[in-house]
């Protein structure tokens, strides 16, 4: 037990302290992220190169949105996937009605499905900020009535993991229609414009890769600030045992349908930064598999650990660029196998390489109430 | 008044009437021990007060005043109600000044919640642990912790669900020594209990449950003579 | 196709020998009329069209024999066997063959530098009437009446009544009396007689069905409609009660393909339910655990075709254990490897499911491939019997019922009447207790393991004769089934059951009226709002924590 005391990852944060000074390995995963950036303007790869950092690190987002809720809350949402596709869904919207409203050309969708005009919902997308505005409200809104339902009813565990993948899965049957008006199966692609310079220049590429990288600095030293304050010692409370909180006069439906609603939020902002830069939206973002893939970013990588969540995102999807190239039979054997050597030998994901501690007594669940 | 008044109160599981129509008064400073064999209903009374079951009729008063049965878990222990679980439940991923700064509650303001720790600190001697996770705690260092965290909430209802059980002598004097120490003029603390010995040595009057009914209200001396009790606890 | 080729040679042969017999008694009367209407059969579209309605229309009066070698020929005209040779006519014994019979003389003649003649579209449709009329009066066996009157009724306007009047005469086999009572009253709809008309009416209303309806509905262009009130009501009303039967009829149909998909969904998430209840593991490979039970049962086919082809028939028999052991199988090996060692992390072990599930999809499309596998259907779960209006119960679907229906009751026996069901129960309510008291928890795991996988590979041969089988399969069912077991509780094969029939019968309820999204969207929609109510499910009692 004494040699435990030491080697227990979730150091006592303390007060006061700056929330990065306890964690140099954050600390550096947020310098690499900068350097990255940094990089990329002074450097000027190969637009393949900026390009793939910029989506690793809207991966990296997407991953650090579900750590925040299931390695500090305990909610394993394996329906992420849903407020990811809202992000880029919206944007997608922006970049179209924006390139019709600057160049007049109609977009294919509105050939496809006919349309004279854009529908009414499309209404005010051209506005980059009301974009933007509409897409995080909108998941977060999502996420506050399915959250507000599943946490009042004390649907946790399991259970709330199964039900936000059949969540994510009608929503994927839903957007697989083309009545949606939102592309149906196709999706929506062919963006023209960013801002009024063509999507596809070296400039615009950048600014967008380093715009994504910069955005993961700061969601990971706002989310790092959230989870080492006073909030954060609840969220890790109520992981540990949720009942005993409210026994304490919590309200963890609160707490946890905020934290839940800021994920949300966080992984809508992922989709958004995500969708020009690969320059299609489809239905299948939204299958259930991508998201289960996120929470195995995250369990690779280590849940728990906003520094865990990024090399995982990043870990995983560089292998999977790679390897789905270069071997596209192999990667699915090679996925399975590398989850199943996480899950049942490195509970703390490859951060367990980086240290080879013991395990923390903490994780095995001893001594929770029934 | 009364600290604690519980009115008709009734629980049931299924078919399980697990409390029929139970009525009980506590008063303030008064520490009420309630025993009674097993399926008595002594656990689900504390889960009624602590609005963990829902009853399906009566009323539970806190203070004369404020009527529990229809808030939530977390309203009811702001009102200034704290449990003490039988199995030691601390949050093993924070320090152990971080679960006397949690147990001090949200009705605590932030300036005083880490004198409040503090005090609590002291009073558990567990100071030289507060940096500690409390899931690398001893088993009865847990326990400790656990009191203080009842403690650093200033609570005006303690519940105690059985706190000597499978505990040795020696730790059951320590105890009895805590809980006194947690007895105040403006506070109620009810205990439950299957120790007699224990029960006798820090609880003011005994109510006797019976399948989900009282049995008997009074000293313990009273209980003790009493012939329905001796013939539920003795068997027919 | 082969079989009906098969089917028609018999009637032709059958044929022939009846115009053999019948040619000495009637040679000389018949013969000028055969190698007139033989001979327009060689002429163009005109004539042949001519000869036909012409056919058609005395078809109520002609003789028999005259039926029995007209329907010869036409007979041989679909299946060009029918030779055009100058002014002559040759019926070939088989299409191809190099010498026939001459239709006139009756003698046998080189089939050299003859021609089939050719027949247009509505030439077409008007030879398979005529041919349907001929084996309806003059068909040999009841198997080629019942054809002969299929045909008919495919072209019901063109066939005179008394054709069917004689039929329905003559006919000894009741059932096809009745049909033919039936066809009859259809025809009747237009007599040029208004009482009959009037009587048919409500004839063809008695036997509902999508066919009833659209002849009924067709009679209100018909001038008696507007000029006739009495006609009017009488068809007004006669139109009502087919739709209102062919409405319950497609309930019924809505209700029993609910069933059905209940069923496989019960199957599937029973051992779900049991798996969760046991170890609180939710497997997300259980649908692969299905796949594996179909793809068990195509290997059993496989081996009865190399093996057994007489009993081929018997493979999806054969199957049920296979596919059960096969998937317990995995699902013991998937226990005793990766679960095992993550009953306190229920939250990993949903990753190591899906892991696994990954695998699994993967290794079978690169063993099988990732088409659609092909099954040969046993007769006893091919077709089906019509029932009410348009309601056929398929054999396919009451298979998968009747299977699901054994299952529930075999799967209650083991829980409540074998020691093993015993153990499990015990280890699902207190498994530190269980474990107090000798049971060796682990053991029960996985044998629990094993059967829930199993049940899940006996829904996998439930369903090859209904759904598609391919590697990605099992996530067609996979999250209904989750629904299934969120919505009936932990642990209770009642609720499981309850829950499966209930998502499945809203399913198939809300699909014709809203689609099929709508329908997955309302569902889950119900299932939050229920879990409001009770959060532990249906049938989970109320416990004390």
């Amino acid at each position: 037990m004494k040699g435990a005391v030491e080697t227990v990852p979730m150091r006592a944060p303390r007060r006061l302290v700056p929330a990065l000074a306890d964690d140099p390995l954050l600390a550096a995963v947020i310098g690499l992220v900068l350097a990255a950036a940094l990089a990329l303007v002074l450097l000027q790869p190969a637009p393949y190169l900026v390009n793939m950092a910029g989506q690793l690190a809207a991966f990296a987002i997407l991953a650090v949105s579900l750590d925040l809720v299931w390695g500090y809350l305990g909610i394993l949402s394996l329906g992420h996937g849903l407020f990811f596709a809202i992000g880029g869904y919206v944007c997608a919207m922006h970049l179209l009605s924006h390139a019709y409203a600057v160049t007049g050309v109609a977009p294919d969708l509105m050939q496809f499905m006919g349309w004279k005009s854009l529908p009414l919902y499309w209404w005010g997308l051209t506005s980059a900020p009301y974009a933007l505005g509409l897409a995080l409200a909108l998941a977060a809104a999502i996420a506050f009535v399915f959250g507000f339902a599943s946490f009042r009813s004390r649907v946790n565990g399991v259970y709330f993991s199964i039900i936000s993948q059949a969540l994510v899965y009608v929503a994927m049957l839903l957007m697989f229609r083309n009545d949606t008006g939102l592309g149906g199966n196709n999706g929506m692609t062919g963006f023209p414009l960013l801002f009024g310079h063509p999507i596809g220049a070296p400039g615009v590429v950048t600014g967008l890769a380093v715009a994504t990288l910069v955005t993961l600095a700061l969601v990971l030293a706002g989310t790092r600030a959230l989870v080492v304050g006073r909030i954060g010692r609840r969220m890790l409370a109520c992981r540990d045992d949720e009942a005993r909180l409210r026994t304490l006069g919590y309200s963890t439906t609160r707490l946890k349908l905020g934290i839940w609603c800021l994920s949300a939020t966080i992984a809508a902002l992922a989709g958004i930064l995500y969708v020009p830069q690969v320059g299609i939206i489809n239905p299948r973002v939204l299958s259930p598999d991508l998201s289960v893939e996120i929470a195995v970013w995250v369990a690779i990588g280590g849940m728990g650990r906003l520094a865990g969540a990024v090399i995982g995102a990043v870990a995983v999807n560089a292998l999977k660029f790679w390897l789905s190239a270069a071997m596209p039979e192999a990667w699915p054997f090679i996925l399975s196998g590398l989850v199943l050597v996480v899950v049942l030998g490195l509970p703390n994901g490859l951060l367990d390489l980086a240290t080879l501690r013991p395990k923390p007594t903490w994780l095995r669940r001893d001594g929770r109430l029934g | 008044m009364s600290a604690l008044v519980i009115e008709k109160l009734s629980v049931v599981f299924g078919r399980f009437r697990a409390l029929d129509d139970l009525s009980l008064a506590i008063d303030p400073g008064e520490i009420r021990a309630v025993i009674g064999p097993n399926g008595a209903g002594k656990t689900t009374l504390l889960d009624a007060i602590t609005g963990i079951v829902r009853p399906i009729s009566g009323r539970i008063l806190l203070g004369d005043d404020l009527d529990l049965t229809r808030r939530s878990e977390a309203q009811i222990a702001r009102a200034g109600v704290r449990r003490k679980f039988q199995k030691p439940s601390v949050f093993p991923a924070l320090t152990v000044r971080e679960n006397l700064e949690i147990g001090a509650g949200l009705g605590c303001p932030a300036s005083e919640r880490s004198d409040r720790a503090a005090m609590s600190l002291a009073e558990t001697g567990l100071e030289a642990r507060a940096d500690t996770p409390a899931g690398s705690l001893a088993h009865g260092e847990k326990q400790w912790l656990e009191i203080g965290m009842v403690l650093a909430s200033r609570p005006r209802l303690v519940l105690l669900d059985e706190p000597v059980a499978g505990l040795s002598d020696a730790e059951t004097l320590r105890t009895v020594e805590l809980i006194r120490s947690l007895r105040r003029p403006d506070r109620a603390i009810l205990v439950i209990e299957h120790d007699m010995a224990f029960v006798e040595a820090i609880a003011d009057r005994v109510t006797v449950l019976h399948e989900g009914r009282t049995l008997f209200e009074g000293g313990m001396a009273g209980a003790r003579a009493d012939s329905r009790v001796i013939e539920v606890f003795l068997g027919r | 196709m082969v079989e009906g080729a098969g089917r028609a040679k018999a009637w032709i042969c059958g044929v022939l020998l009846a115009v053999c017999s019948m040619q000495s008694a009637f040679a000389e009367a018949s013969r000028p009329d055969r190698a007139g209407f033989a001979a327009s059969l060689c002429g163009d579209g005109a004539a042949q069209s001519k000869a036909l309605d012409e056919f058609v229309r005395l078809s109520g009066e002609a003789a028999i024999d005259d039926l029995a070698v007209a329907g010869d020929l036409l007979r041989g005209m679909l299946e060009r066997r029918f030779l055009c040779l100058g002014d002559a006519t040759l019926l070939l014994d088989k299409a191809g063959a190099s010498e026939g019979r001459d239709v006139a003389s009756g003698t046998v003649h080189t089939a050299a530098g003859g021609r089939s003649p050719v027949l247009g579209l509505r030439q077409r449709a008007l030879v398979e009437t005529a041919s349907g009329i001929a084996a309806l009066v003059a068909g040999e066996t009841v198997e080629l009446r019942s054809k002969g009157l299929a045909a008919v009724e495919r072209r019901m306007a063109g066939v005179p009544e008394a054709v069917l009047v004689r039929a329905h005469k003559t006919e000894s086999d009741a059932g096809l009396k009745a049909a033919i009572g039936v066809a009859a009253q259809g025809a009747a709809l237009s007599s040029t007689d208004p009482a009959r008309r009037l009587a048919a009416i409500g004839a063809v209303a008695d036997t509902p069905s999508g066919a009833a309806f659209s002849r009924l509905s067709a009679l209100k262009t018909d001038q008696a409609y507007r000029a006739d009130a009495e006609f009017r009501a009488a068809l007004d009303a006669g139109v009502a009660r087919v739709e209102r039967a062919i409405w319950i009829g497609n309930g019924l149909a809505v209700l029993y393909n609910g069933l059905s998909f209940a069923s496989i969904l019960f199957m599937a998430a029973a051992g779900l339910a049991i798996i969760f209840g046991l170890m609180g593991v939710i497997n997300l490979a259980q649908g692969e655990f299905i796949m594996v039970g179909a793809y068990a049962a195509y290997g059993v086919q496989e081996v009865f075709r190399r093996f057994a082809p007489g009993f081929l028939d018997l493979y999806l028999l054969a199957a049920i254990p296979v596919a059960f052991l096969a998937a317990a199988l995995v699902g013991i090996v998937i226990e005793a490897l990766i679960l095992r060692h993550l009953y306190r992390r229920p939250l990993m072990s949903l990753l190591a499911t899906w892991a696994v599930s990954l695998f699994l999809i993967n290794l079978v499309r690169v063993v099988f491939g990732s088409q659609n596998l092909q099954f040969a259907m046993p007769s006893y779960v091919s077709g089906g019997m019509p029932l009410y209006a348009d309601f056929i119960v398929t054999w396919n679907r009451l298979f998968a019922i009747a299977f699901a229906t054994a299952t529930l009751v075999l799967t209650l026996l083991i829980l409540k009447r074998t020691p093993l069901g015993l153990d499990i129960r015990a280890v699902t309510q207190n498994r530190d207790m269980a474990a107090c008291l000798g049971i060796r928890t682990r053991r029960v795991d996985r044998l629990a393991f094993g059967f829930g996988s199993g049940l899940a590979g006996l829904a996998g041969v439930a369903l090859c004769p209904i759904y598609s089988v391919n590697p990605g399969m099992g996530t067609t069912f996979i999250v209904d089934s989750f629904m299934v077991v969120v919505l009936g509780g932990v642990g209770t094969v009642i609720g499981t059951l309850v829950a499966a029939l209930g998502i499945g019968g809203a399913n198939v309820l809300i699909e014709p009226l809203y689609g099929a999204v709508a329908a997955k969207v309302i569902v889950l929609a119900g299932i939050i709002l229920f879990l409001q109510r009770r959060p532990e499910g249906l049938f989970a009692v109320r416990r004390r924590r």
